[in-house]
């Protein structure tokens, strides 16, 4: 008990052993190069290129003319050229391509937030609060993860289009602020579950609320089922595509991906050199955040049991 | 649902009805009396959409500016997708009566979005606000749906063959020179890709795989592919019997083989310079010039050949129309914008052959048309007597259908099924797609 009243009254000193990994042995030093290693490693590279090689054909393609394509399905370009990035930087029909890239991210970070806010606040109302209704609010919230998409697609449509929002942002984030993202709330709810209730209990017997239990706690116990709804948020929205397609209506609102399909109009003169090149632009952030976070995801994953 | 949004819509339209009833006033009886029109000092905006790529929503900026400075208290918002994405929005929108005022549309829903009253009727104001002038009656016939006008075409197009000259003079083979009868046309397929020998090109891609052919050998005997019921005018075993026209090439390997076809996919075998002709519409011609680039810098287009001499087997089919939708708020701004798009010559000067040859008189006569575009042009011209009246606009599905022929085509290429047991899957699918 002592020891878990303590760390609500810091609760950096419970996170410190959560952040700071043990030492490995990995880092310790460089290994011995034998030949056995050398063979594995090479045996490793392969099978990486492999996998890769669909990004790498992607990347190398961005610098072949629009024309090749078709005449050209091997790896290196015939002709490289680097227009490709040039033509896509000047964006489509008057808008810059960096307009699409600000939409997507800001889309992509207000869901993020969005989710993370109300599915925690959410969880912890389902996980720790005895209200009236609660089974059954529960199964309603687990339900929802079987009903279709596409089966509230002209419902939604029609609200927000009454509530005239349509051609807005807003269609897009209002519904990741309440909480309507069910399979990041039963993740949570998971989670908290996991977590002593012991906890709690002290921060009461403290006089903390809800409110305070909930933001000294448990949200600072959670943060890994966080990240990886962070994750998952981020990179759905980067490449949603109904949504925006809908609620979206003026060019300079599109996102990414719907800006992507413009490059590529089967009834007309396809720019497939153009449409590459953008898909590889558009992929970077998503690689470049999951590079960033997916250390926080395998820590999160390893330290997951709480122990002592 | 689709009852409410039908109740909907009938209101509009009853609404829409009553208005121009209200503003005809007590004219009545005067067919040439424009019904309504269009008062320029009110202030108004439009919703504008259309599919196409960056090139055409410059095209159709450069158009509004030239329109705003005629109109300048209309602004016209545009908004552009890729194709399909265009008709799923569409789609969804019309389920909440929320279509964009002026739309760029497409024949094979035209039926479809009419029936269903999302369309504007645009008989009050043909004549009046859309001059129709410039407009031949078989093209102004186009846009009829059920006895009125919901759409006008902006340009026509035609089914023709296109030959890629430069290639054949490359692998020594003969380009073929259109016309004569579909045997004369599998003959030339097989001797060009024997004397193309190893260079990996073929003669053409097999015909059977598209519907259109069919219906060409169905026009040769002078009947349309659906009744105006939208009823088939074919049996399972005249399909059996189409799909059988191209077995022998198909066997002797004077096709593009349909695993070649897979691995080019999404370009066609004629866009990756491995076929010396392919039948299509004439409008396909500047997308495969772009995807063959150098150095195919030009190609022949002629007459696909015929299943019966001197019938009028071919037609005249709009590659877009215009539509005002029933929920429009202003649908005499929209008509104006729709005459602008349609008749102005600022517009096709601006165009080009983008959307396709004008259908207008006054738009085509500002243009002076040059390579391909001159062509296509003649070639529409040269095909005169071939062409007959246009079919019933398309049946509701009919583009599902369309792509169900083509993929069956695909696996006809590929061997893996007899052409009895092709037709058989068609009508399966045909019939699930008639009655859903």
């Amino acid at each position: 008990m002592s020891t878990s009243s303590s760390a609500i009254s810091s609760p950096s000193q419970l996170e410190a052993p959560l952040v700071a990994p043990p030492p490995r042995e990995a880092r310790s030093g460089r290994r011995k190069l034998t030949p056995g290693r050398v063979a594995q490693y090479v045996l490793l590279a392969l099978l990486t290129a492999i996998v890769l090689y669909p990004m790498i054909w992607l990347f190398i393609s961005t610098f072949k003319p629009s024309s090749e394509f078709g005449q050209n399905p091997g790896l290196l370009p015939e002709n490289g050229t680097i227009d490709n990035y040039f033509k896509v930087l000047e964006g489509i029909g008057g808008i810059p391509l960096w307009k699409f890239f600000a939409n997507s991210l800001l889309l992509a970070v207000a869901a993020v937030v969005g989710t993370l806010a109300s599915s925690s606040l959410a969880a912890y109302a389902f996980a720790r609060i005895r209200f009236r209704g609660a089974g059954i609010f529960f199964a309603a919230m687990i339900g929802t993860l079987l009903l279709p998409f596409h089966v509230i697609i002209i419902p939604q449509y029609v609200l927000f289009q009454r509530l005239d929002l349509v051609d807005t942002f807003w269609p897009l984030i209002i519904p990741k602020f309440l909480a309507t993202e069910a399979f990041f709330v039963f993740l949570i709810v998971q989670f908290i579950r996991n977590i002593p209730r012991d906890m709690d209990e002290a921060a009461r017997i403290d006089g903390a609320g809800h409110l305070r239990t909930f933001f000294s706690v448990i949200l600072p116990l959670i943060k890994p089922a966080l990240i990886t709804s962070a994750i998952f948020t981020f990179i759905w929205t980067w490449n949603d595509f109904l949504g925006p397609l809908l609620y979206l209506n003026s060019p300079e609102n599109y996102p990414l991906p719907i800006a992507l399909r413009l490059y590529n109009d089967q009834t007309s003169v396809s720019d497939y050199g153009a449409t590459v090149a953008v898909s590889f632009l558009a992929l970077l952030p998503v690689l470049l955040f999951f590079l960033v976070f997916q250390r926080f995801l395998v820590d999160g994953v390893a330290t997951q049991g709480l122990k002592g | 649902m689709f009852s409410t949004r039908k109740r909907r819509a009938g209101v509009a339209l009853a609404l829409t009805t009553s208005a121009a009833i209200a503003l005809t006033g007590c004219s009545g009886g005067g067919g040439s009396e424009p019904a309504a029109t269009f008062d320029p000092e009110e202030e108004v905006t439009l919703d504008l959409a259309f599919w196409g790529n960056d090139v055409r929503a410059d095209f159709y900026n450069q158009a509004i500016a030239a329109f705003n400075e005629e109109y300048p208290n209309i602004t016209v918002n545009t908004s552009f997708l890729a194709f399909p994405e265009f008709w799923e929005a569409r789609q969804v929108e019309a389920a909440g009566g929320n279509l964009p005022d002026v739309m760029q549309f497409d024949y094979s829903y035209l039926r479809q979005y009419s029936e269903n009253g999302l369309l504007l009727p645009l008989d009050d104001y043909m004549g009046g606000i859309i001059e129709t002038d410039g407009l031949a009656q078989n093209i102004l016939d186009i846009g009829v749906v059920n006895d009125q006008t919901t759409a006008i075409a902006t340009s026509t197009n035609a089914w023709g063959l296109y030959t890629n000259p430069i290639l054949a003079q490359e692998v020594g083979a003969s380009v073929y020179e259109g016309g004569g009868s579909w045997e004369d046309y599998n003959d030339y397929m097989i001797e060009a890709t024997q004397a193309a020998g190893d260079s990996g090109v073929y003669g053409g891609t097999d015909w059977t795989g598209r519907i259109q052919n069919f219906e060409l050998h169905l026009r040769a005997q002078g009947e349309n592919l659906f009744t105006e019921e939208g009823e088939p005018n074919f049996t399972q075993e005249d399909v059996a019997e189409f799909f059988d026209l191209g077995t022998e090439v198909r066997e002797q390997g004077g096709v593009v083989p349909g695993q070649l076809l897979e691995e080019l996919y999404p370009v066609s075998a004629f866009d990756s310079a491995r076929s010396l002709s392919e039948l299509t519409w004439d409008n396909f011609g500047a997308g495969y010039l772009g995807n063959l680039g150098e150095p195919y810098t030009e190609l022949g287009l002629v007459e696909p050949p015929t299943a019966e001499e001197g019938s009028q087997d071919l037609y005249l089919k709009p590659s877009m129309l215009h539509a005002i939708s029933a929920n429009t708020d202003h649908p005499e701004a929209a008509a104006t914008l729709v005459n602008f798009l349609i008749n102005d010559p600022q517009v096709s000067q601006i165009f080009g052959t983008n959307r396709g040859i004008p259908a207008s008189e006054t738009q085509l006569e500002s243009l002076s048309l040059e390579g391909l575009d001159a062509q296509i042009r003649e070639y529409e011209q040269s095909i005169e007597d071939r062409l007959g009246d246009a079919p019933p606009v398309p049946i509701v599905g009919y583009g599902a259908i369309e792509e169900e022929w083509r993929q069956i085509g695909t696996e006809l290429g590929l061997g893996t099924i007899t052409p009895e047991a092709a037709a058989e899957r068609f009508f399966t699918e045909m019939e699930v797609i008639l009655n859903s």
